[in-house]
């Protein structure tokens, strides 16, 4: 009897200990998405939990110190599974070896089956996919534009190419005092101006890999806007602020006619200027002699450091799906990049808001999120050298020939490869 | 005399909680990061969890010949201007309202609150001073000092954007010195200022014949903590300007800062010289500032 009862509890003891091994807790941390997308992100959670009972999630939204807390994580042990990380941001970490391929849990196939090529190449360095490619956007996806402003502009239709923006910017100010619109001169901890040399067509890296960005065309290009900076048609705080932010506030206060950007600049306008937002206008975007549009990607990452790999894939998999990115775009204005989002139902509502028809014209283009450029290793550095040439062209202190000259010839002497 | 060992004993267990903690977050800390700016650490040893590698002086070799680093501390020292005309007001300000009148306390707080405002909402509200169609233009336009064409964003010009961050330094610390100052003329003896009275002596005599003579230490303490808030003067300048327009605002704490915290392409091999480079510059003003206020007693009667 005494001995049945020994083997009773000891079989007891190790079944509870086999079924407390089988759960896996994965730490999922997502970047700026709380509190407005909470319900989004708990209920794709549940599903995950309820699909995979073996797995725990917990979620944490991290903000400003992303990075940092990541790499403090490391430091100490107890880095997260999952990481939520934009392009850029993924391309340093996997050139530094912060993170996991994603190949090594997803087949290559199943990976190019489900999201666009181009999403899958935003996020490759070395010949390897670190990331699993989520919600993206558009930088010219749409144009919004204040009507009154281009009126009294005498301006009857919006701007249909690159060229012509530049040409509207200098009426719509002559006639109005009101901006044209703020391109993206210096945004910064990105080197945004390589986007305008991308959708002109002009080569950023030679077959070697050199910077080649200094061309005379491309200094001819750079010059365009110098010109027009420095005659005062460029609001002058575009040196120092994200062009996002400052032309959505600008253009709230009537101080801008156009933006050049996706249905989420059209959020905070409705909520700062409900009026304005009713009178605004949503087109196409003009694109340049390229034909091609950039934009940007968050996705999903698996560290180096991650305990559980396998369970933080699969979650990664799971929120970056067809079914689920769809789902995210409902709720909030972004370019799923998945390959099935091509032809979801949901995009091609015809609607006068807005927002909706904004949605509806960018949201199955998620194959043309590009950002223009691949971040070179030690990016930061040079991001920062690039965007002060620009900003000393736009400031007069070089010419743009200079400026990029002196730009290449710091990128060629300090890229790592 | 021989103190028994129970006493020193006792003392030490004391002193113990405060010195594991100011061992484990300071010198600690202070060593390793010392250590580390002979090193080579960046982010690629650090993912492959790879031990800092020793490189003698190279790191200080790379920042004397990085002209980012060279205009970042000569920013650095320029910005030590603001030393002098913060302490000068902070003591002239607290003398004034060293007065029993009424309604001196809501001076007082009034003056303390930029001390306690976050640094975003500042952001915000310089903002609107600065800005092109700001307060600072308005005010000066109104009293027919510019033009409407001649107006600029004072935080986007090379020139002005330097001495507009100062002047939020200068209005974030002078409450906080005030405080300091005013509670060091709450200690001096009113029986000496009223026998100067008597004696006939000036306002402006006694000011400089007593308040100042008495106030030495606490200058000394004021001056000392500004000159090194000075020197690592960092949120102001990441929020107003970071660091433009061309680099005329960029500090060296902000080298340190984006060497050692911007992204996965850290180095904080790099960083940490940077850092030791302020810190030896800190030390070196510190010791001048020692020199300049601790005379002793019978030096200052």
């Amino acid at each position: 009897m005494k001995r049945a009862l020994s083997i009773l509890t000891l079989s007891l003891g190790m079944t509870a200990l086999s079924s407390a091994n089988a759960q896996t807790t994965v730490t999922f941390w997502t970047w700026y998405l709380s509190p407005k997308f909470d319900n989004y992100i708990k209920t794709t959670i549940a599903a995950f939990e309820k699909a995979n009972p073996g797995i725990k999630v917990q979620w944490f939204d991290k903000q400003d110190s992303m990075v940092q807390d990541f790499i403090a994580s490391v430091n100490l042990g107890n880095a997260p599974d999952v990481v939520n990380l934009n392009i850029d941001e993924t391309q340093k970490a996997a050139q530094n070896g912060f993170l996991r391929a994603v190949s090594d849990f997803t087949p290559t196939a199943t990976l190019n089956r489900t999201f666009y090529a181009q999403s899958l190449r935003n996020f490759t360095t070395g010949g390897k996919v670190y990331a699993y490619p989520w919600y993206g956007w558009i930088n010219e996806g749409v144009l919004v534009y204040n009507p009154e402003l281009l009126q009294k502009a005498g301006l009857s239709r919006a701007p249909r190419s690159s060229s012509e923006m530049l040409t509207y910017a200098k009426t719509i100010k002559d006639k109005t005092g009101a901006y044209g619109w703020v391109p993206a001169l210096k945004d910064p901890n990105t080197a945004s101006f390589l986007g305008f040399f991308y959708a002109e067509g002009l080569p950023i890296y030679g077959a070697d890999g050199r910077a080649v960005f200094n061309s005379p065309r491309h200094a001819a290009l750079l010059n365009q806007y110098v010109t027009l900076f420095r005659g005062g048609y460029i609001p002058e705080d575009a040196v120092r602020r994200e062009a996002f932010q400052l032309a959505t506030e600008l253009y709230a206060q009537n101080r801008v006619a156009m933006i050049v950007g996706g249905p989420q600049a059209l959020t905070r306008i409705k909520d700062t200027n409900p009026g304005l937002y009713a009178k605004t206008v949503v087109t196409g975007a003009p694109v340049g002699p390229a034909n091609v549009q950039t934009g940007g990607s968050m996705a999903l990452v698996i560290p180096r450091a991650s305990k559980n790999p396998e369970a933080a894939a699969k979650l990664a998999a799971f929120f970056t799906n067809n079914a689920n990115q769809l789902a995210f775009a409902k709720v909030v204005p972004v370019v799923p990049t998945t390959l099935g989002a091509q032809s979801a139902a949901q995009f091609k509502v015809t609607s006068q808001d807005p927002i909706a028809k904004a949605t509806g014209l960018v949201g199955a283009s998620g194959r043309f999120i590009n950002p223009g450029y691949k971040a070179p290793g030690n990016s930061d550095d040079l991001y920062k050298n690039f965007n002060d040439n620009i900003e000393a062209a736009l400031l007069g202190r070089k010419s743009a020939q200079q400026a990029l000259n002196d730009a290449a010839a710091y990128w060629n002497a300090n890229m790592k490869k | 005399m021989r103190v028994p060992w129970r006493t020193t004993l006792l003392s030490y267990t004391f002193l113990a909680p405060a010195l594991i903690l100011l061992g484990v977050f300071t010198f600690y800390p202070l060593l390793y990061g010392s250590y580390l700016g002979f090193t080579e650490y960046n982010g690629a040893r650090f993912a492959q969890g790879l031990d800092p590698k020793w490189v003698g002086t190279a790191n200080f070799e790379k920042l004397f010949a990085d002209p980012l680093f060279m205009t970042a501390l000569q920013n650095s020292l320029k910005y030590l201007l603001v030393v002098p005309a913060l302490q000068l007001a902070a003591l002239g300000v607290a003398v004034l309202v060293n007065k029993q009148l009424p309604g001196m306390a809501i001076f007082r707080a009034g003056f303390y609150v930029p001390v306690v405002t976050s640094i975003s909402l500042a952001a915000v509200m310089w903002e609107w001073v600065f800005n092109r169609e700001g307060t600072l233009n308005w005010l000066l336009r109104s009293l027919g000092l510019t033009s409407p064409e001649a107006q600029f964003g004072w935080l986007n010009s090379e020139v002005w954007a330097f001495w507009a961050v100062m002047l939020v330094t200068f209005w974030r610390g002078f409450g906080y010195y005030m405080v300091l100052y005013l509670a060091g003329l709450q200690n001096i003896p009113e029986e000496l200022e009223e026998a100067a009275v008597l004696d006939g002596a000036s306002a402006w005599q006694r000011f400089w014949k007593i308040t100042v003579p008495l106030m030495r230490p606490t200058i000394l303490l004021c001056t000392l903590l500004s000159t090194i808030a000075a020197l690592r003067v960092l949120e102001e300048v990441l929020v107003l300007t970071n660091g433009g327009p061309l680099n005329s605002t960029y500090t060296a704490l902000m080298y340190v800062f984006s060497k050692a915290f911007q992204g996965f392409d850290f180095d904080y091999g790099l960083a940490s010289a940077a850092g030791l480079v302020v810190a030896a510059v800190a030390l070196v003003l510190s010791f001048v500032n020692f020199k300049l206020f601790n005379r002793p007693e019978e030096e200052q009667t």
